[in-house]
């Protein structure tokens, strides 16, 4: 099995980020050299940043099912009479109403882009602590 | 420094300033530089443990990729526990470490390292002498760190004897940091003192 994290293609966090998949920065990495290919880093552990052609067989299933997981998170727009949080405690911004924001199973939002650099550092909430793994599998078994 | 991480702390820094513990004068942070990535925190140390009454310096560094990542903290003020270096100022605490998350503040790093002080974890110790000492002579521990706390921190309680201990191996040459230092960790029996620093 290759190197199915290699490159910027279909993987790529920015994917989960709807239509900025296509952005004007990833013509860049097409276009350098070789030698100068820029390669997605990934976290296999909170402190362990790594280039993905750096990452063991385990390590990019392992991320590439964390990523596939976080697509099933729901973005909806942010709403005021629904949210008790005002602030994303990630960058500690107000919400503004109808922003993007992700639930986790937990019921806590913050910002996409916040959540998901998280997230792929670790697989929990950072309010409640709660492995979004084991939250997502038991909303699935009780649906 | 990445644009979140510093727009963060300077709210923190807000929260910080504004909240009850500064108010008791039980924490404190102080900007170092413009752009919010070195700050000095300062912790009282909580009432009934040996640190009472003394003062706690601390280096806080932060991070390009905070909150992503946690503050780098470390004690400035020596100091006398399992789970802090008594030579660095390191610090052993989960939520420094893999425990962190994004969630967490300097506020909160601040009450952890008070909790910390005052509940140590010998069984995951930073500095093992300490521990040793903590699990196997407990009243020693207190009156050394208790010492410690009177000598760098402010704090009020210090042993007479330990003190004329430490005067008599300055006499014969040593400086007072390297008399406290083995004195602590021989548990302050003299011979054995002398030996770790001249044998």
């Amino acid at each position: 099995m290759g190197n199915c994290l290699k490159g910027t293609s279909n993987e790529d966090i920015s994917l989960l980020r709807g239509n900025e998949s296509s952005s004007d920065n990833q013509h860049d990495v097409i276009q350098s050299p070789p030698y100068r290919e820029r390669v997605p880093v990934y976290y296999p552990a909170p402190n362990d940043r790594r280039p993905a052609n750096q990452l063991s067989e385990e390590e990019q299933i392992r991320i590439a099912r964390r990523i596939g997981l976080m697509e099933h998170l729901p973005i909806l727009a942010y709403d005021d009479s629904i949210n008790k949080n005002k602030e994303c405690v990630i960058c500690m911004i107000e919400f503004k109403i109808g922003e993007e924001v992700r639930y986790l199973p937990c019921m806590h939002v913050y910002h996409v882009s916040c959540i998901d650099d998280w997230l792929m550092r670790s697989f929990t909430c950072p309010s409640c602590m709660e492995p979004v793994d084991a939250a997502l599998l038991t909303s699935y078994d009780t649906n | 420094m990445a644009n979140i991480a510093s727009q963060r702390i300077k709210r923190e820094f807000k929260e910080v300033i504004r909240s009850e513990e500064v108010a008791r004068c039980s924490i404190r942070v102080e900007l170092l530089d413009d752009n919010y990535s070195e700050l000095k925190g300062e912790i009282a140390g909580p009432p009934d443990t040996p640190y009472e009454g003394g003062k706690f310096q601390l280096e806080i560094k932060v991070p390009e990729t905070y909150p992503f990542n946690p503050p780098k903290v470390k004690f400035l003020t020596k100091v006398w526990h399992p789970n802090i270096s008594s030579v660095t100022g390191a610090i052993c605490l989960d939520i420094l470490k893999d425990q962190w998350a994004a969630a967490m503040t300097l506020r909160t790093v601040l009450l952890s390292l008070q909790a910390l002080m005052a509940s140590p974890e010998p069984d995951d110790p930073q500095d093992a002498v300490v521990a040793r000492q903590y699990k196997e002579f407990p009243e020693i521990f207190v009156s050394t760190a208790e010492h410690w706390t009177s000598t760098y921190a402010g704090g009020p309680r210090k042993k007479e004897e330990y003190s004329k201990m430490i005067e008599k191996l300055m006499g014969i040459g040593c400086d007072m940091d390297q008399a406290l230092v083995a004195l602590s960790s021989c548990n302050w029996d003299m011979n054995k003192a002398i030996e770790q620093i001249f044998g």
